[in-house]
């Protein structure tokens, strides 16, 4: 166990009962479930189990979730898909994207794809308005993520979705709304049927569950680039991960169980945390604005800065305490570590000196009291 | 069984008549020190060496003697009786691996220092060219310009080898006393480090880290490029000097734009002191003029007036694009571009001086009151000795 454990937008310890009965569902209920036997029967029931469970948790239909190997393979089953039709298009994205979504974005261009970027404004939300201003008549999709994993911004995505109809109502084509919603799941409730989007990508080991698995909710239906045995209704064929799919369901609904706890819980440290860094002087939150309590933020994530204070030696220093934090931007200068804060406009002397703090269900009062105190402490005696 | 058996061709101290006893001496020293795992036998005679081992062995000892500075090139010998179909059964097995190799041409060279043999020298070349040529009718004989030369030399035994292999060249590792390398994670230093090893100086390394600022990653990269130059000195000493203090005094107390140049100077004062401790005769740097903007030669005399040994720097009027030639043929390369900073950006002024005016900065300096930092920073400085490796460590990128 890391003793102060505050990655968790990173991933989340997962739960071990869970993950021994996954164990034994993969040493017992081992065939494949697209075998057409008996045991294969067997195995396929726990796996349609799991995707009814996780359909329900979400407000849909087991038909519309494709099990996959994760949050990143969701997005490029998605991304990927436009490849599919020769015709000139473009895609739409936001430009604080994860990688999985950002990095592939970059293949779609190096492809013919007309990237549009569409950048957040400096407390790091997108607009709807400027979402559907960026729509063009050959858009094929627009992609905006639920929570930004390194502010915690939570974006519009219904009025998003609205707009985005409502700028497409005339087109010929409708584009394919995708959502990453994978700091999404398990901490908000996460209705993509209500939201209007046609894609959402979720990951297991966010929540608690295991490595190496994930799914995506499709309201409608995509030509994957990827073939093969044809499971997953073609989607996402492979042979199916039944034990991770079931603990991943499993995970799911434990979190759904204590949501608002957690939510509560989440707060109320989000405030001790954010209080904290006010109290240390000259740090500041990243965007400076953020107050504790702003439902704008997952209270989840908070990102940080100690300018004078390279945010990689500050990782170091309190790594060396026993705290387990993220960098927001790397000090070997690698673009892509700044990428989100540099799209909001966020000053290059913050963005250097900033760090990624994260909650979960089982951080506790004293490991966030215990990082600020060595927070504190490292940057009295280390800022430049 | 000590039946594989290497010549050794020392060029360069051959040239030095007088003072040849003593370079064959530091050779003799390091390779032997280089040797003392493997089982061998290593005789000089005529101005070279000839080095007797196990067949076994042949990869480590080859290793080896592409890496010892003072070693002109070497070769495998065949050794045979005194015999002329002997002599030929040898030179076969010399020429077929290299024909193997796409050589289309040879010629013979051959020497006796046995003058009772039935043949001289033209004699043993004629014969030799016949038998080569009825076993491999397709190969020709060039005496101008041949793919592969085949020596023939008669003395107690007849020996047969061929081209061999390029050494480093050189002068042995300490013929040319004990120096001190600024060593960092940079592409210039290691380089800079094996260019004085060539020219016989042998080397301690000295490395400034500023933890927290610099990562245990950017301490290991520098410890591996000491393990390869290793490689070439026989065995290295690695330094670590923790410069935090002198880096945050010289923020707080010096002008910002001279910061990267008192660094340096600091950096110049704290070689001065551990080369006096560890009794050696020069420091060695990799600096190269007008690299960066504040190499200058101006820079340069205001680092270098804090310390009274001779600065070598083997790289002030090399180009970079050899400098990383040479890299790449030393295997320093590929570590040396890993990503892992060893100085912190923020310590870095965004328009350093370029054209330190000597009297003015000399009396700034002083008035920095840095003496202390710097002598307590030499006080805690870690040392580690690096072996001789027949694996130096190679690039490995995390993640």
């Amino acid at each position: 166990m890391i003793p102060r454990y505050l990655d968790w937008a990173a991933t989340a310890p997962p739960y071990a009962d869970i993950l021994e009965q996954a164990t034994t569902h993969a040493t017992t209920l081992y065939a494949n479930p697209s075998s057409q036997h008996r045991a294969g029967v067997a195995a396929h029931e726990l796996l349609e189990g799991a995707r009814a469970d996780l359909a329900m948790l979400i407000g849909t239909t087991p038909g519309r979730i494709i099990f996959t190997s994760g949050g990143t393979e969701s997005d490029t089953i998605v991304a990927l898909s436009t490849l599919t039709t020769a015709a000139p298009k473009s895609v739409v994205i936001s430009a604080i994207e994860h990688a999985a979504l950002y990095e592939q974005a970059r293949i779609l261009k190096s492809l013919g794809t007309t990237v549009i970027m569409v950048k957040p404004d400096r407390d790091g939300f997108i607009d709807p308005a400027t979402v559907a201003t960026a729509i063009r008549p050959d858009t094929a999709l627009v992609a905006v993520m639920a929570v930004n994993n390194e502010t915690g911004a939570i974006q519009p995505i219904k009025a998003i979705a609205d707009a985005v109809h409502e700028a497409a109502a005339h087109s010929r084509r409708q584009p394919f709304i995708h959502c990453d919603a994978v700091q999404a799941l398990g901490k908000f409730p996460v209705e993509p049927e209500a939201w209007g989007i046609d894609g959402a990508a979720f990951s297991a080991h966010k929540l608690g569950g295991p490595r190496g698995c994930g799914a995506l909710y499709l309201r409608r239906p995509i030509s994957p680039l990827a073939c093969g045995g044809g499971q997953e209704s073609g989607m996402r064929p492979g042979t199916h991960n039944t034990p991770g799919a079931w603990a991943f369901a499993q995970a799911a609904m434990r979190s759904a169980t204590m949501l608002e706890q957690n939510l509560a819980r989440a707060r109320h440290l989000e405030a001790l945390i954010i209080d904290g860094i006010a109290s240390i002087p000259e740090a500041r939150t990243v965007p400076e604005g953020r107050r504790p309590g702003d439902a704008r933020y997952s209270p989840y994530i908070v990102s940080m800065a100690f300018p004078g204070l390279g945010g990689e030696t500050m990782q170091r220093l309190l790594d060396e305490a026993g705290i387990a934090v993220s960098t927001g931007a790397a000090c070997s200068g690698s673009k892509k570590e700044r990428r989100v804060l540099d799209a909001m406009g966020i000053e290059p002397r913050l963005s250097f000196a900033s760090i990624r703090v994260s909650t979960g269900r089982s951080t506790t009062d004293e490991d966030v009291s215990t990082f600020l105190d060595a927070a504190r402490a490292a940057y009295a005696h280390y800022r430049l | 069984m000590l039946d594989t058996l290497y010549l050794i061709k020392i060029g360069e101290i051959r040239l030095k008549e007088g003072n040849r006893g003593e370079f064959e001496r530091f050779l003799r020293q390091d390779l032997t020190r280089r040797l003392t795992t493997i089982e061998h036998r290593l005789s000089s005679r005529e101005g070279r060496f000839y080095l007797k081992v196990d067949g076994t062995s042949a990869k480590e000892v080859e290793f080896i003697l592409s890496r010892t500075p003072g070693i002109n090139a070497w070769a495998r010998s065949l050794r045979a009786i005194k015999d002329m179909q002997s002599i030929a059964k040898a030179a076969l097995q010399v020429l077929e691996p290299a024909m193997a190799r796409g050589a289309g041409t040879f010629k013979i060279e051959a020497r006796r220092s046995d003058k009772s043999f039935e043949l001289d020298s033209y004699g043993i070349a004629r014969a030799l060219g016949s038998a080569l040529l009825d076993a491999h009718p397709d190969i020709h004989v060039d005496v101008h310009k041949p793919d592969i030369t085949i020596f023939v030399e008669i003395r107690e035994k007849a020996y047969v080898y061929g081209d061999g292999f390029a050494g480093v060249r050189g002068l042995p590792v300490g013929s040319g006393g004990r120096g001190l390398l600024l060593l960092s994670g940079g592409i210039d230093s290691p380089v800079a480090g094996f260019r004085m090893l060539s020219r016989g100086l042998s080397l301690e390394s000295l490395y400034f880290h500023s933890h927290p600022y610099t990562s245990q990653q950017a301490w290991d990269k520098v410890r591996d490029l000491a393990a390869n130059l290793a490689t070439f000195s026989g065995g290295i000493v690695m330094h670590t000097m923790q410069f935090t203090e002198v880096q945050l005094k010289i923020k707080k107390d010096a002008p910002p734009d001279r910061s990267t140049l008192y660094l340096r100077a600091c950096m110049m004062m704290a070689a001065d002191m551990v080369a006096r401790s560890r009794v050696l005769n020069a420091i060695v740097t990799g600096e190269s003029l007008g690299q960066v903007a504040s190499q200058t030669a101006e820079n340069m005399r205001f680092t270098e007036s804090y310390t009274s040994y001779p600065v070598l720097r083997p790289l002030v009027g090399t180009d970079k694009e050899d400098t990383i030639r040479i890299a790449r043929s030393i295997g320093t390369y590929e570590l040396s571009i890993l990503p892992y900073e060893d100085c912190c950006v923020l310590f870095a002024p965004k328009h350093p001086v370029l054209k330190a005016q000597f009297n003015a900065e000399r009396e700034a300096f002083d008035h920095a009151g840095l003496v202390d930092v710097v002598t307590e920073a030499v006080r805690t400085m870690q040392t580690i000795t690096l072996p001789f490796s027949f694996t130096p460590p190679r690039a490995e990128v995390r993640r």
